[in-house]
């Protein structure tokens, strides 16, 4: 098989801070080539500098064995490589034709010649998709035939897939991996990114495994287990002790009080009727498939999203029916919400850490003209930033300078010296460093211990059964299950989210 | 040790002059004024300064409105409609009768409720600050033309001294515009950096769903800042009039809100909301305040004069955006 795709000693560094280490990396014709490794490891930034997002700090790029640069990623679009990305690239308000022909359309066009075109190409590749269908109203997997079908059509030989699966139901992912054999039988090479290992082991040719922007071991998939994948993933036995079988070890905490009950709550097409309760003293883990509505739930409890107006259901605070307008009534009472994305609705980030967390606090006053100051910023947020371990160098470095680990704990602290007593942590790992997981738990737990009242949303299997006391499993908008987690396993969970 | 340290404990201090906005238009500030200083002989003389440093203050303390809304991620170019209005017709009002203080504070009122109106507008009907405030000054202005006030030029009523005091007189020599517009600039200056409002206008300047879902009241805190750009407005048409005696309604068709755009731009704060600060404003004062003098003075036709600015503004906006770059890597961080 020949090389298509080779790396020599490539680094790629922002802002002094290297995200890639001097990497030899090799792709051959016709390979599925897994790249695994921890957030922050250096795969996405790899693939993305393959895919001309971002040149090379220093290092050599070859393609066919002729160094090749990219500046831009069409000029990679040009040379075969193709890139899809965990969020789809595509235009939501165009149809399936439209986006398939997109940057490649003649002067004039006739919507009915473009279809039929589309109709041909999808049919060639074997696809199901309705090529007059709006982007919008796709789901996450049949978006993802439609960015190959581009690909394809834009001749592409390389193919690099970012967290392909995520997003995908169990028979989704079974329809991908057939067509990513499609893919190779035609002679294409492609990279995916996953970390879901066993989908490494059981459909790549050969697996790199990049830890900290080092690649520390490519080898064919047969000489690997998933053992050995961990340790070169993190460097040490640390999965056992984050993600081990600790919830068959211990008992559930018993539900105290019961502080919150959504009762047939519905918002538009998200949230159909949905009921659950959460209970003080424990942790209550939300677990769903992207699309099941989790977050919005959770968001209509904490007043950032309001519930129908007409039969949109009853929320009780404490046994007492609330309808919460704006999220500073339901702070005000206590609730927290802590958000999934910390770029886009949780961090403040050209202020420093301090000045971040004691937002938190700040907000709680009401009159407008009350004096404060840095120092007593400084004073209230020290307790916080020391309690929960963020490492800086200082209490007032701008958090964007963080890692995601310490930002998510500034996002934490922001919420807990408002001292809830219900606090909503939505996917409260996601995109933090291991040690910092570990952390995280602790607080998490700590909180319950403390008394109060957790919910746990959260994609992640294994998370969800090693914090919850309580899972429940939503679906489509409803809670389709609930079970306490000495009854619940993996399978039961996931089970009761796809079908 | 301490001779070895004095080089690079400098260095970064000078190019970190160069390399930010504020430190740019500082330069440039000073190297107009020395330029007009040596090129005119009218430019450098005390009556002169001082009638700069009058002309200005008033754009300046309109600006200092304006920055709280813009750092708030908003953005009010209805404030001259505000201004004209209000002031225009409380002048009528003291006209047909009532006395001046009287009418005074109706027209406060009115101001207060023009931008608590453009304040719900935006804070509860979700409209984009831009048209909201666009579209509200017209109203403003077209209901002030139409039922408070026929004559475009209001003549400060006859017979009350003291108004006339208020922007021509002078303490210790500097005249009262010039104090307004410093006092001004201390209270907004403590407003904003040392006021649970300043901070929280921050942070929803910085992330505003952020802000909200941490429980600042992004409505109220909305209409407050409008309502403190309409009387800041009403404020400095006051001084306005009171210093030429009149107040002309036809200073809403001018190029003035733009001016004050440019002072609150150049001066560095980022029209994304979120930075800046007080002294970013009175750079910005100054900076424009001397090219429109020395350009004045040069006799320069008033079309080339806004030609300048607009390429003043340009420059400032893309210098803005080639030293602070929206790097790729703060813009999706995440995953590396």
């Amino acid at each position: 098989m020949t090389t298509v795709v080779e790396f020599r000693n490539a680094t790629k560094e922002f802002r002094g801070n290297p995200a890639v280490r001097n990497v030899d990396f090799a792709l051959k014709q016709g390979e599925v080539h897994a790249l695994v490794g921890e957030n922050g490891a250096g795969k996405s930034t790899l693939t993305k500098v393959l895919a001309g997002l971002y040149p090379l700090t220093s290092g050599q790029m070859l393609m066919d064995g002729r160094p090749a640069y990219f500046a831009s990623p069409a000029e990679a679009m040009e040379a075969g490589v193709a890139m899809v990305f965990q969020e789809t690239n595509l235009i939501p308000s165009m149809n399936v034709a439209q986006n398939i022909f997109l940057g490649d359309e003649s002067f004039f066009n006739r919507l009915r010649g473009i279809n039929i075109k589309a109709q041909q190409h999808l049919q060639r590749l074997n696809f199901h998709v309705e090529p007059t269908a709006l982007v919008s109203s796709l789901g996450a997997a049949k978006k993802q035939m439609v960015e190959i079908a581009r690909a394809v059509h834009h001749n592409a030989r390389i193919f690099i897939f970012d967290e392909p699966t995520a997003t995908l139901t169990p028979e989704e992912k079974e329809h991908f991996f057939a067509l990513v054999d499609r893919l190779k039988g035609e002679g294409a090479s492609i990279i995916f990114i996953s970390h879901a290992l066993e989908e490494a082991l059981s459909h790549a040719d050969r697996i790199s495994v990049l830890r900290d922007g080092e690649l520390i071991v490519t080898d064919d998939t047969a000489n690997f287990t998933r053992e050995t994948i961990v340790q070169a993933m993190v460097g040490r036995q640390l999965t056992d002790e984050l993600y081990g079988n600790a919830a068959t070890l211990r008992t559930p905490r018993a539900p105290g009080e019961k502080v919150l009950a959504l009762e047939n709550v519905s918002m538009g097409k998200a949230v159909r009727s949905a009921t659950l309760s959460v209970f003080a003293g424990q942790v209550t883990g939300l677990f769903g498939l992207v699309g099941a509505g989790r977050t919005e739930m959770m968001k209509i409890a904490a007043g950032v999203l309001k519930r129908d107006f007409f039969h949109g259901g009853r929320i009780r605070l404490h046994g007492e029916p609330v309808r919460f307008r704006v999220p500073r009534q339901a702070v005000t009472r206590g609730i927290a919400y802590i958000t999934e994305d910390r770029k886009v609705d949780g961090l403040f980030d050209t202020m420093g850490i301090a000045q971040n967390i004691f937002l938190g606090k700040l907000v709680q006053g009401s009159n407008p003209l009350s004096v404060v100051s840095m120092t007593e910023a400084r004073e209230n947020a020290a307790q916080w930033i020391k309690s929960l371990n963020v490492r800086s160098i200082s209490d007032t470095s701008r958090v964007v300078e963080l890692s995601g680990g310490n930002q998510q704990k500034v996002v934490i602290a922001k919420s807990l010296i408002q001292e809830p007593s219900i606090i909503i942590f939505d996917e409260p790992t996601r995109g933090v460093d291991v040690g910092a997981i570990a952390e995280i738990h602790q607080i998490i737990e700590a909180l319950a211990d403390a008394g109060a009242a957790v919910v746990v949303i959260s994609s992640y299997l294994p998370e969800v059964l090693n914090l919850s006391d309580r899972i429940l499993v939503a679906r489509q908008g409803r809670i389709v299950e609930e079970m306490t987690v000495d009854e619940a396993t993996e399978e039961k969970i996931m089970y009761a989210a796809v079908h | 040790m301490s001779t070895t340290n004095a080089n690079p404990a400098n260095a970064p201090r000078v190019s970190g002059l160069f390399k930010s906005q504020e430190g740019i238009v500082l330069i440039l500030a000073f190297v107009a004024f020395v330029a007009f200083s040596l090129l005119l002989p009218s430019f450098f003389s005390a009556g002169n300064l001082l009638t700069l440093v009058r002309s200005v203050s008033i754009l300046g303390i309109l600006a200092l409105g304006m920055a709280i809304v813009v750092i708030g991620r908003g953005i009010d170019v209805s404030m001259i409609a505000t201004m004209v209005v209000s002031v225009s017709w409380a002048f009528v009002l003291a006209r047909s009768g009532y006395s001046l203080e009287v009418s005074l504070v109706i027209g406060a009122l009115f101001a207060l409720c023009a931008g608590v109106a453009i304040g719900i507008l935006v804070a509860f009907g979700e409209v984009p600050p831009i048209f909201a405030t666009l579209a509200a000054g017209s109203v403003i202005y077209g209901l002030g033309r139409t039922f408070f006030f026929q004559l475009e030029m209001q003549n400060v009523p006859p017979g009350h001294e003291w108004f006339s005091l208020f922007g021509q007189a002078r303490i210790l020599g500097i005249p009262i515009t010039v104090v307004t517009f410093g006092v001004l600039c201390i209270l907004i200056h403590f407003l904003l950096s040392r006021t649970r409002f300043g901070w929280q206008v921050y942070a929803m300047g910085n992330n505003p769903e952020a802000a909200r879902i941490t429980g600042v009241p992004s409505r109220p805190m909305i209409l407050a800042q409008y309502a403190v750009s309409a009387f800041v407005a009403y404020g400095a048409g006051l001084i306005l009039a009171s210093s030429a005696s009149a107040i002309n309604a036809r200073l809403f068709n001018s190029t003035m809100i733009y001016d004050i755009l440019l002072v609150v731009v150049l001066g560095g704060i980022g029209l994304n909301g979120g930075h800046g600060k007080v002294r970013n404003v009175v750079l910005g004062t100054i900076f424009v305040g001397i090219l429109l003098n020395g350009m004045t003075i040069l006799n320069i036709d008033y079309t080339i004069q806004n030609l300048v600015k607009g390429v003043v503004l340009l420059l400032a906006i893309v210098i803005d955006s080639l030293v602070n770059p929206r790097d790729e890597q703060t813009s999706q961080q995440g995953d590396l």
